[in-house]
């Protein structure tokens, strides 16, 4: 089972994810949280414009999931994927990873492979706010065609 | 021939639009597309190499896959250009 979106910051929630991994009664949950850090590249953060191509990323989300349960082999799988799309604070939430699984050693790898194969090829792009009103676009992965 | 470049992630700065409307000449390819959105850059925010290593490094999409730089491109089509990605 499946869920995945883009929402709003207002809309992403913890609460959500959970409700929707409890109500498949698997052996094993795993929630990874990412959130706005203070620094980076030296300067101090105070929020991210995450910005989105909705519908690539959605079905980017699916592959990944799909591509997840083949490689890992995985049983009863359960995965929640929501990412934050406009202006998120710091400290505030822009991704909810929550799978679940038969067993706990499944969970581990099925999270991570989510999170990292969304950084190699889902297109969100993060805007850094500064302190003093500087602002950068981040440099990041070049997509390549499927082969 | 008439083409919609819909923008996303650092290319949003070059319209106020999120999209520029591009007029290419007949039996264009991608590259040339890429080619033309080079040149917008340069000519927008000349002292910008950042935004235009990002342009040179963007793919492009038509119908939500990414098509090669020798994809021949049709009147009115509506292609996403995609700087290199980072979320999570």
């Amino acid at each position: 089972m499946f869920h995945c979106d883009v929402v709003d910051i207002k809309e992403i929630s913890l609460d959500k994810a959970q409700k929707f991994i409890e109500s498949h009664k698997c052996g094993a949950s795993l929630f990874f949280i990412g959130t706005v850090r203070d620094h980076n590249n030296e300067k101090e953060v105070t929020g991210i414009t995450y910005d989105s191509h909705d519908a690539m990323v959605k079905k980017s989300f699916e592959e990944i999931y799909n591509e997840a349960i083949k490689k890992l082999d995985l049983q009863h799988p359960v995965a929640f994927v929501e990412h934050a799309k406009g202006y998120v604070p710091l400290g505030g939430i822009s991704i909810i990873i929550a799978v679940a699984c038969k067993h706990r050693r499944q969970v581990y790898d099925f999270s991570r492979f989510i999170i990292e194969e969304i950084k190699k090829r889902t297109p969100i792009w993060k805007k850094e706010h500064y302190t003093g009103e500087d602002a950068q676009w981040l440099d990041g992965e070049k997509l390549e065609i499927k082969k | 021939m008439k083409i919609k470049v819909e923008l996303f992630g650092v290319c949003r700065e070059l319209s106020d639009q999120d999209h520029l409307n591009l007029e290419l000449s007949d039996n264009s390819e991608i590259k040339d597309l890429r080619e033309q959105m080079v040149q917008i850059v340069k000519k927008k925010f000349p002292e910008n190499n950042n935004y235009l290593e990002m342009v040179k490094k963007s793919a492009f999409s038509v119908k939500d896959e990414i098509v090669e730089d020798a994809y021949q491109l049709q009147n009115n089509d509506s292609i996403s250009i995609i700087p290199p990605i980072g979320g999570g």
